[in-house]
C-alpha cells in the first residue's frame, strides 16, 4: 500500500506515479520487478466507421441515369445536334463536385479544388465546341477558371503554412477578391480588344486595400491583434 | 363522423406508395430507402387493423444532445458495476438479449424528421458485448454499431454500460444496468428477485416508463428567467483525439458523512460540491490571470425525487451552485454554508417546476416547432457553444446511495459512473455510492489534473482516507 507524499492519497498498487501530481512512488519494501495489474483495460478502442454509401450511390445513380437517358434521347429522337453532351458534361461536373462530400471524404481540399477547376474548364470546353466559338473559351473561360483556382489554392497553402486565424483568413480573402477582380477586368478588356487598364476593378482594389492594410497592421501588432480577437470573437 | 384518414390512406396514399415502392425496387434493391418505402406501404395497408408503427418523440432534454454531436464528441455516459467474480461474456450476451426488449426506448435508433429527431425501435442484431477499452465514452455515431446507442463492455469483474444521453438519464440507465446484472447473475444460478432498479423482464413495459415526464409537470404559471454569466474556464492542454483521462477516488461513506455532518453541518452532496468549488477557486487563483471570474458548477438534479414518475428517459434539470471570488476571499466553511443555503433555496418542488416550465416553453412554442431541424440544430449548437457551455466551470453529478435488491447485494463490489467526455476542455465529476463505498469519478480530456489534485487534497486535509485509481498514462 503506497501513499503519495505530496497529496496524501493512497495509490492503487498499479500506479508508479501519483496521477494527481506526478510524484513517483518510491517504496523500498516493494520489489522493483513487482508489477500489479491495472484495474483499467489496456486496449485502445476505435469508433466504428459509419457507412455513408447510400447517398453516394443514390446521387451517382441519379446522375448516371440522367446522362444515359439524355444520351439515348439525343441519339434516337432529337438527333439534329449533340445537345446531350451539355447534360452529360453537367452530370459529370456535379459528380466531380460531390466527390469530397459524398464519395471520398478524405480527398485533400487542394485536390478537390483542382478537380473542380478541371471539371469546370472541361464543361466550358464542351460548350465552346458545341457552339462552334472557341475564342471566348481560350481568352476568358479557361484563364478566369485557372485564376480562381490558383488564388484559392494559394490561400489554402498560406493558411496551412502561415496562419489560419480568423484575421489571417480575412486578409487572404480580401487579397483574393482584389486580384481576381483585376484579373477578370484585364482578361475582359483583352477579349473585346480594349486598352489594358483598370477601371471598375480599381474601385474594388481600393476598398480591398483599405481592409488589407487594416488587417495587416492589426496582425503585425500583437496587442492590437489580441484586442481585435477579443472584441470580434463569436 | 366521417373518417377521412381511411379515405386518404386507401385511395390516395396506397397507390402512390405502391408506385414508389415498385420504382425503388428497380433502382435501389438494397438501400435504406427501400426499407422506409416498405414501412410506408405497410402502414398505409394496415392502418385499419394493426397498430401503427411505434416511435417515440425525444424528451425535452434529449432534443439537445444529438444536436451537439460532433466527430469527436457525443453525449455519452458510462455506468459500471464491479462484481466479485470475473465476467463470462457469453452469459452476459445472453442476458443483454433477454433484458433489452424490456427497455424499448433503449432498444432504439435515432432518426431525423423534418422538424425533430425521434426514436424508433431497432430490431437489428446487437448490441454485442465487447472487451472493455482504455478510452471509455468514445463518440457514438448514430449510424454505427447497427444504430444502437448503447455499448456493453466487460473487463475482469466489471460490466460497463455506455448510453447516449438522448435515450435517458443516469437513473434510467441504472435500471437497465441493474436489471442486466440481475439477469446475468440469474443465468449463473443466483436467485435474485425484482424491485427497486431491477425490473421484471417478463412484464410488459409500463407506459409511464416511456413517457416524457417533463411535459406532465411543466405547468407553472410563471417561467423564471434563466441567468447566464461568463464563468471561469479551466485551461489545459488538450489530449489527443479519443483520450479520456480518468481519476477515481474511493472513500468510505461513513467517514465522509461524519466530516460533512459534524464538521460542516451539510449533506455529502453539498460537501462534495463545496470541495469542487474550492478546488476550482484554488485553480483559478494559481493561474494568476489577473481577471477573476465566478466559479460555477453545473449539477443535474433528479426530478423523480420531487415529481413522481417511473420514466426511464431523461428527467433531470440543471442547477448551478457558484461562488464569486470578486466579492472577496471565501474560506472553505463559507463555501460549504453558501452551497448548503443555495441547495435549500433552489432544490424544491416549486423552483424546479418553474425551471422545467421555462425549458418546456421553448420546445412547445409554435414558431420554434415549425423551424426545420437543420436550422434548429444550427441555432442550438451555436447557443450551447457560445453561452451554455461557458455558463459553468465544471460538471458534477451525484447518483446518491444506490439501492439494490437484498439478494443481489452480496454479489456486488462497487458501482462507478462517468459523465463522459466534456464538450470543451474541462473536467467532469460524477459521484456514486454503494453500501459504505463512495467513488468520485473524474473524467477529463486535458493533460493537467490540477482540479482533481486540489479536490482530493482537500478531502485528505479533512481527514478522509482516499484511494486513487487512474487510467492516465504517466510514463
Amino acid at each position: 500500500m503506497s501513499y503519495c507524499v505530496h497529496c496524501g492519497v493512497e495509490l492503487d498498487p498499479s500506479l508508479k506515479k501519483c496521477p494527481l501530481c506526478n510524484t513517483p512512488v518510491l517504496d523500498p519494501h516493494v520489489m522493483p520487478y513487482y508489477e500489479a495489474a491495472s484495474p483499467y483495460p489496456t486496449k485502445r478502442g476505435q469508433v466504428e466507421p459509419v457507412k455513408r454509401k447510400d447517398l453516394a450511390i443514390l446521387v451517382s445513380i441519379l446522375l448516371i441515369s440522367c446522362a444515359v437517358t439524355c444520351g439515348f434521347l439525343n441519339l434516337l429522337v432529337f438527333d439534329k445536334n449533340a445537345w446531350s453532351l451539355l447534360v452529360i458534361g453537367l452530370c459529370l461536373l456535379l459528380w466531380i463536385i460531390c466527390i469530397p462530400f459524398l464519395i471520398y471524404r478524405k480527398t485533400a481540399p487542394w485536390l478537390a479544388i483542382l478537380f473542380d477547376a478541371l471539371g469546370i474548364a472541361g464543361y466550358l470546353f464542351i460548350i465552346s465546341r458545341l457552339t462552334h466559338s472557341s475564342d471566348w473559351f481560350w481568352l476568358l473561360g479557361l484563364p478566369i477558371t485557372g485564376l480562381a483556382a490558383f488564388l484559392l489554392e494559394l490561400s489554402m497553402l498560406l493558411g496551412k503554412k502561415l496562419s489560419h486565424s480568423f484575421l489571417s483568413v480575412a486578409l487572404y480573402l480580401f487579397t483574393d477578391i482584389a486580384l481576381f477582380c483585376i484579373g477578370v477586368e484585364l482578361l475582359c478588356r483583352n477579349y473585346i480588344g480594349q486598352e489594358l487598364k483598370l477601371v471598375w476593378s480599381a474601385v474594388v482594389l481600393t476598398v480591398c486595400a483599405v481592409f488589407i492594410i487594416a488587417l495587416s497592421t492589426t496582425l503585425s501588432i500583437p496587442r492590437l491583434r489580441e484586442a481585435a480577437r477579443r472584441r470580434l470573437h463569436f | 363522423m366521417i373518417d377521412f384518414s381511411y379515405f386518404f390512406n386507401t385511395f390516395l396514399l396506397f397507390p402512390a406508395n405502391f408506385f414508389l415502392f415498385e420504382f425503388s425496387l428497380l433502382l435501389f434493391p438494397k438501400t435504406d430507402i427501400l426499407i422506409s418505402m416498405k414501412a410506408l406501404v405497410s402502414v398505409s395497408k394496415l392502418t385499419a387493423k394493426e397498430p401503427r408503427k411505434i416511435w417515440y418523440k425525444l424528451d425535452l432534454s434529449a432534443i439537445v444532445y444529438p444536436t451537439l454531436q460532433r466527430k469527436d464528441f457525443s453525449s455519452v455516459y458510462r455506468l459500471s458495476v464491479a462484481l466479485k467474480e470475473p465476467i463470462r461474456p457469453e452469459i452476459l450476451q445472453k442476458a443483454v438479449d433477454m433484458v433489452l426488449p424490456r427497455f424499448p426506448t433503449y432498444k432504439a435508433a435515432i432518426r431525423k424528421g423534418l422538424f425533430w429527431r425521434y426514436l424508433e425501435p431497432n430490431n437489428r442484431p446487437g448490441p454485442f458485448v465487447q472487451p472493455d477499452i482504455m478510452n471509455p465514452c468514445m463518440p457514438m455515431p448514430f449510424k454505427a454499431n447497427n444504430r444502437y446507442l448503447l455499448r456493453v463492455y466487460y473487463h475482469e469483474c466489471r460490466i460497463s454500460l455506455e448510453a447516449h444521453h438522448s435515450l435517458g438519464d443516469g437513473t434510467g440507465a441504472m435500471c437497465l444496468l441493474q436489471t442486466l446484472t440481475a439477469q446475468y447473475l440469474r443465468l449463473l444460478g443466483a436467485d435474485i428477485g425484482c424491485g427497486g432498479f431491477v425490473l421484471d423482464i417478463h412484464e410488459k413495459p409500463d407506459p409511464e416508463e416511456l413517457e416524457d415526464a417533463y411535459m406532465r409537470y411543466a405547468h407553472a404559471k410563471v417561467r423564471p428567467p434563466r441567468l447566464s454569466e461568463k464563468t471561469y474556464r479551466v485551461r489545459g492542454t488538450r489530449e489527443p483525439f479519443y483520450t479520456l483521462n480518468i481519476i477515481d477516488g474511493i472513500m468510505s461513506v461513513s467517514q465522509l458523512q461524519k466530516v460533512a455532518k459534524e464538521t460542516y453541518h451539510v449533506t455529502i452532496t453539498e460537501y462534495l460540491n463545496a470541495v469542487l468549488l474550492y478546488a476550482l477557486l484554488q485553480k483559478q487563483a494559481s493561474e494568476r490571470s489577473g481577471r477573476l471570474l465566478p466559479v460555477r458548477i453545473a449539477m443535474p438534479v433528479n426530478l423523480r425525487r420531487f415529481f413522481p414518475s417511473k420514466t426511464l428517459r431523461n428527467f433531470i434539470t440543471m442547477i448551478y451552485p457558484s461562488v464569486d471570488p470578486r466579492l472577496g476571499d471565501y474560506t472553505f466553511e463559507e463555501i460549504a454554508r453558501h452551497v448548503h443555503n443555495y441547495m435549500q433555496f433552489y432544490i424544491n418542488e416549486k423552483f424546479l417546476r418553474g425551471d422545467i416550465t421555462t425549458n418546456a416553453a421553448t420546445q412547445s412554442h409554435p414558431l420554434i416547432r415549425i423551424v426545420p431541424l437543420f436550422l434548429k440544430d444550427l441555432v442550438v449548437r451555436t447557443f450551447y457553444a457560445k453561452v451554455q457551455d461557458k455558463n459553468s466551470s465544471a460538471g458534477l453529478t451525484n447518483m446518491g446511495a444506490l439501492k439494490t435488491p437484498e439478494d443481489m447485494a452480496p454479489y456486488l463490489e462497487r458501482f462507478d459512473i462517468y459523465m463522459g467526455q466534456p464538450f470543451s476542455s474541462r473536467t467532469n465529476c460524477a459521484i456514486i455510492s454503494f453500501q459504505d463505498t463512495l467513488t468520485v469519478n473524474f473524467a477529463s480530456s486535458i493533460k493537467e489534473a490540477d482540479v482533481e489534485q486540489y479536490f482530493f487534497r482537500r478531502l485528505v486535509q479533512d481527514g478522509i482516507h482516499v484511494k486513487i485509481e487512474s487510467n492516465r498514462d504517466l510514463s
